[in-house]
């Protein structure tokens, strides 16, 4: 490869340029931002704008709202990064954004392997459809080829408990039946980077305990886990770093118990205020 | 295993890069944007095939669901229309034309593909915001099924076509052969305003007024009712400005007059449906990532 190639790639340093696959860090945040227009009345039409900018005489009718301000950091392979914050501190916005929904305002996401998240559970099913149906809609979607999806439909089927409803179209499931879909759907996809947003308590007692069990063999078997919780104990005691988000902005990064110690001690749990 | 063996969705997988929303609006545009752009799509079309199909599937099967005579609406809906539209023309208007049913209906399926793709692709984006809020997905797999499902469709009314120039008596000419060199750059086209119309959907809602209006008035401006040499002289400087103008001539050229069309005239027809893709595929790239703060 040439010397101009790799300058190309941002987000490679030519010093330390090693293949991806090597590359000890599983993700990395540089400089991230979010900043979400808040409107008064959005203009939905191109009618209706061009009337707002004539009476209001400006092209803006909007505030901006910070919803992330220049979040860095790298989690390396097999780690687990807990992210912890009050309400309205950017948690969930970090979560979308490091996920690749949600494209920053400003700065990168590296990520290296594939990702998971189980940030919304029934990601993309079709309601009009069966469980099956619905698991060939959900791999295609992450361009899966038809052969890929139909090894992966009786584990998924199995882990999700559905027996005979998996012909049946899910808007006739109970709530716990479409999230232990959705749970199943997601881990049986089994990523190198796992996305978690405190959703562990799917289903009854019995089905928790399976999805913890399997949440644990992600921890044992090495992958990288990224979650949020308000759980800090169980934080405390699984993470390897924590990440304290207030207002948007990383107010503390590295040991658990002291991120955990740093969020009771300070008036970060109304950072609303 | 070699780099080269990976598909395009297994490569990402071992790294990818989030951009900024904006990213593809500060970049510079370079002479072989255009190219990559393309190549991009093709192999966003492959990786994504098992949705298109399912999607194209789906789409066929709700139109057509629970209707007693299910696929067959798809070819009856157009043979009826032409029926009737043939008995107004040419007994009413008296168009003189030879066995104008078939004349009308070349025109009338091929301008169907680009008017229903377009009109149907404008809110796909707000249709599936729930998936690109969810999974991340290259978002122009959504128009792009629309416009393969109604590339289905009119390859469904390529029957009737046929039914019908048999009945009328009509020798059926081999050029109908060469549809494919058709089809090509109707995609082409289509795909490329819908893409532009799809992305100017999101931020403005009343596109799809607009859009309407503009179909209704391309229709009559193409020659579908009438032949070309009815139009004004005035009027033929600016066809150029109406990409469907050519493709129903091309169409008229292989079907109802069995010849092909002239090369020199095709060649710049199809680089100018390349020239429509390559800026639906700008628009639309720029303003992608911007889609998810508007939805």
């Amino acid at each position: 490869m040439s010397t101009s190639a790799l300058k190309d790639r941002t987000n490679v340093d030519p010093r330390t340029a090693v293949a991806p696959q090597d590359n000890p860090i599983a993700l990395s945040a540089k400089n991230i931002s979010v900043q979400f227009r808040s409107y008064k009345k959005r203009p939905s039409t191109f009618k209706e704008s061009l009337i707002q900018s004539v009476k209001s005489r400006t092209f803006r009718h909007y505030s901006n709202f910070q919803a992330l301000d220049d979040v860095s950091f790298d989690i390396s392979k097999g780690k687990v990064f807990g992210i912890i914050g009050s309400n309205g501190a950017g948690k969930s916005t970090l979560l979308r954004v490091l996920s690749g929904v949600l494209p920053p305002t400003a700065g990168t996401v590296t990520v290296r392997g594939s990702l998971d998240s189980l940030i919304q559970l029934g990601a993309g099913f079709d309601t009009e459809l069966n469980a099956i149906e619905n698991i060939y809609l959900n791999g295609s979607l992450h361009g899966k080829s038809r052969e890929e999806i139909a090894e992966t439909i009786p584990s998924i089927i199995d882990f999700a408990e559905l027996g005979d409803f998996a012909t049946t179209p899910i808007k006739y499931y109970s709530s716990g039946m479409y999230a232990r879909l959705g749970f199943s759907v997601a881990v049986d996809r089994d990523p190198d980077i796992l996305i978690v947003d405190e959703i562990l308590a799917v289903g009854d007692e019995r089905f928790q305990e399976k999805s913890s069990d399997t949440f644990k063999q992600f921890l044992d078997r090495k992958k990288t886990v990224i979650m949020v919780s308000h759980n800090l104990k169980m934080l405390e005691d699984t993470a390897d770093t924590i990440a304290l988000l207030s207002k948007g902005k990383v107010a503390f990064l590295g040991n658990p118990s002291e991120a955990v110690e740093t969020y009771r001690n300070s008036d970060y749990q109304t950072a609303l205020s | 295993m070699s780099s080269a063996a990976l598909s395009l969705r297994e490569k990402e997988t071992i790294e990818r890069t989030f951009y900024p929303a904006d990213h593809y609006s500060n970049q510079k545009f370079g002479f072989l944007e255009p190219f990559k752009a393309i190549k991009v799509l093709f192999q966003d079309i492959y990786a994504y095939r098992e949705y298109l199909k399912q999607s194209v599937a789906r789409d066929l099967r709700k139109q057509y669901k629970r209707s007693y005579l299910g696929y067959f609406w798809s070819m009856l809906n157009p043979l009826m229309m032409m029926i009737i539209l043939a008995v107004v023309f040419s007994s009413i208007m008296r168009q003189n034309i030879e066995d104008y049913a078939v004349f009308l209906f070349t025109g009338m399926i091929t301008f169907a593909y680009f008017g229903g793709t377009n009109s149907q692709s404008l809110g796909t984006i707000r249709a599936n915001a729930k998936i690109i809020d969810q999974v991340p997905v290259p978002k122009y797999i959504f128009p792009l099924s629309i416009a393969f499902s109604n590339m289905a469709t009119f390859l469904f009314s390529l029957v009737p076509l046929v039914l019908v120039m048999l009945v009328l008596g009509r020798e059926i000419p081999i050029t109908i052969l060469a549809m494919p060199i058709i089809i090509v750059p109707l995609f082409i086209a289509t795909v490329g305003t819908a893409l532009m119309l799809a992305s100017a959907n999101v931020f403005f809602e009343d596109t799809a007024h607009l859009t309407e209006v503009v179909l209704r008035g391309l229709y009559f401006l193409t020659p579908i009712l009438y032949s070309r040499d009815q139009l004004p002289d005035w009027l033929m400087d600016y066809i150029i400005f109406n990409p469907m103008f050519c493709l129903v001539e091309f169409m008229r050229d292989i079907v109802y007059y069995g010849k092909l069309p002239e090369f020199s005239i095709y060649m710049n027809h199809f680089a100018g449906c390349i020239l429509l893709l390559v800026f639906g595929l700008y628009v639309f790239r720029r303003s992608e990532n911007k889609f998810i703060y508007f939805l």
